[in-house]
């Protein structure tokens, strides 16, 4: 796309940096379409807020974790986007965090984002990341009698699988 | 009004002595290898609880100890009714990561495949939903019957049935086998003549209107505050469809319509897939005829550079899409699968509150929920 001025992809990042000049670390547009914003963990909650009511992101297409254990991190994706406002309803924005390893704890946006309820549910359940004000953070995908730690941490191998 | 799990405040019969609460599942009783817990109060449902997970393999987590193509069978597997959307989604993030770009002739390819199986997988839903959930035991024979004659050409083409493998990085693995278009032409004639059939004895019969129209509604605000997406997005009135916002494949070059109906209920969400079927067959013929000469694949190494990149699709249940984190080896550093299913599932406990228990195969079929695809 040849425009003058700024994309839309880079309109929405500095709508964000603008709003939020402390808790944005960085925005980058991976390609047309497709932008990734690394915030702060504790503003997840008004960045939310804002990007709903402000900018039209109506919705959560899912909750990724990421584990990282030599950097001792967790990193959390939330993949939004907007069904109803047409001029971003392309985009595929990626808020991305990171928690520590030992005690991955961030605010939930289920009160904001609805859409987001199974999928903090999931990532709860896989990563052990906990959704403080997540309205029911049970297990979901795993058997009943499953005891162990989150299975998708990459220290948890099945050897039974071939994961070695 | 918030979709929440039982026990739910917004749910005001359930105070009541006169509720009991049931487990529908998960033994498959048309349901699928998932339980639903219904608290009823009689013929009402008041509150309902999807409890999945009964098919979960752990997908993603299997994916990090497969190389890059062996990734192919297994993340296809969790949806065998729609196999070549998820393998598409799959690859398109690698290929991105790689840099490369499929050749005009293999999108067309891919494209087709992908609009067959479309056909398929709506043909299977109606087979479903109006022959078992409803009592329709004709539409469970039709629908099947015509299904097979498009899984017959998908055999032709990749050489299995349901299970394709059939897009690997760079490009699929055929080119279209000699006579396939002739006998595609000929399919799509016959199924063009079969569609009003459908209509007239399937999608307007009184007793299935009077089923699903006003059962299970979604307002277009509440569709969009709950992230639902596919047919039961574009049933409530949203125009959304990654083939259009986000053409990928041959979909840039094709003239297609996005079907949607603004009442929400179970009947609209059934008039979105008929009309996606007619939509599809539009697609396949224009695919036949404009499809380009030259090669169908480019060579992709095993090895994918480091990068993160997330691919999308529209597959038959709305969209999925693939997340890949690729460390510099053969094997991906993560696979995040976000697809139709589990997207539509918080849907399940929104419209199961305050319906008739008769009512609930019909909700959950318009759904065309796929548990295993929701359980990966």
């Amino acid at each position: 796309m040849s425009q003058a001025g700024p994309s839309r992809e880079e309109t929405v990042i500095n709508q964000l940096k603008t709003r939020f000049p402390e808790a944005i670390k960085d925005g980058k547009v991976d390609r047309a379409r497709r932008l990734t914003i690394t915030f702060e963990k504790d503003h997840v909650q008004e960045i939310a807020r804002f990007m709903r009511d402000e900018m039209g992101f109506d919705h959560v297409k899912g909750v990724a974790g990421v584990d990282y254990p030599t950097h001792k991190k967790i990193e959390v994706l939330y993949f939004t986007g907007s069904f109803t406002k047409t001029d971003i309803e392309d985009l595929l924005v990626i808020l991305k965090t990171e928690l520590p390893r030992e005690n991955p704890l961030i605010g939930s946006v289920t009160s904001i984002w609805q859409s987001a309820h199974f999928h903090e549910r999931e990532t709860f359940e896989m990563f052990g990341v906990k959704f403080e004000g997540h309205p029911d953070l049970r297990k979901l995908l795993t058997l009943d009698n499953w005891e162990g730690p989150p299975p998708m941490l990459k220290d948890i191998k099945f050897p039974e699988m071939g994961q070695r | 009004m918030t979709a929440q799990p039982t026990p739910s405040p917004t749910v005001t019969r359930a105070a009541g002595p006169s509720t009991l609460d049931v487990s529908v599942g998960p033994q498959h009783p048309g349901s699928g290898h998932m339980r639903i817990l219904i608290r009823v109060d009689g013929d009402y449902i008041v509150s309902s609880d999807p409890d999945i997970g009964y098919v979960h393999r752990g997908c993603e987590k299997i994916a990090e100890y497969r190389n890059y193509v062996s990734n192919i069978p297994h993340l296809e597997r969790p949806n065998i009714a729609d196999a070549i959307h998820l393998n598409w989604a799959y690859v398109l993030p690698i290929e991105e990561l790689h840099g490369i770009t499929v050749p005009p002739r293999g999108r067309y390819i891919a494209t087709i495949a992908a609009e067959m199986n479309r056909i398929m997988s709506h043909l299977y839903w109606m087979a479903i939903m109006a022959g078992v959930f409803s009592g329709h035991t004709t539409a469970f024979m039709w629908g099947f019957g015509d299904r097979d004659l498009f899984i017959e050409l998908a055999e032709m083409l990749t050489g299995a049935r349901l299970t394709y493998s059939f897009l690997p990085p760079g490009g699929p693995r055929r080119d279209l086998p000699y006579g396939f278009e002739h006998r595609l032409t000929k399919l799509l004639d016959y199924f063009e003549k079969r569609l009003p059939e459908y209509d007239r004895i399937f999608f307007s019969n009184p007793l299935l209107v009077a089923r699903t129209k006003d059962v299970g509604i979604l307002r277009r605000e509440e569709a969009v505050k709950l992230g639902v997406v596919g047919p039961v997005l574009r049933g409530s009135g949203v125009k959304y469809d990654v083939r259009k916002l986000e053409p990928y494949g041959a979909y840039a070059d094709l003239d297609f319509e996005i079907p949607t109906f603004k009442e929400g209920d179970s009947y609209s969400r059934f008039r979105v897939r008929f009309e996606e079927m007619k939509q599809s067959v539009s697609i396949l013929r224009q695919a036949l005829h404009n499809i380009p000469k030259g090669p169908i694949a480019r060579k992709a190494p095993l090895a994918v550079p480091e990068g993160e990149a997330t691919g999308r699709v529209e597959s038959s249940r709305g969209e999925i899409a693939y997340m890949i984190i690729s460390d510099n080896s053969d094997k991906p550093y993560r696979v995040k699968i976000m697809n139709g299913s589990f997207r539509n599932l918080i849907a399940l406990p929104f419209l199961l509150r305050n319906v008739h228990v008769a009512d609930m195969p019909i909700i959950y079929g318009s759904l065309d929920y796929w548990p295993v695809e929701a359980d990966r």
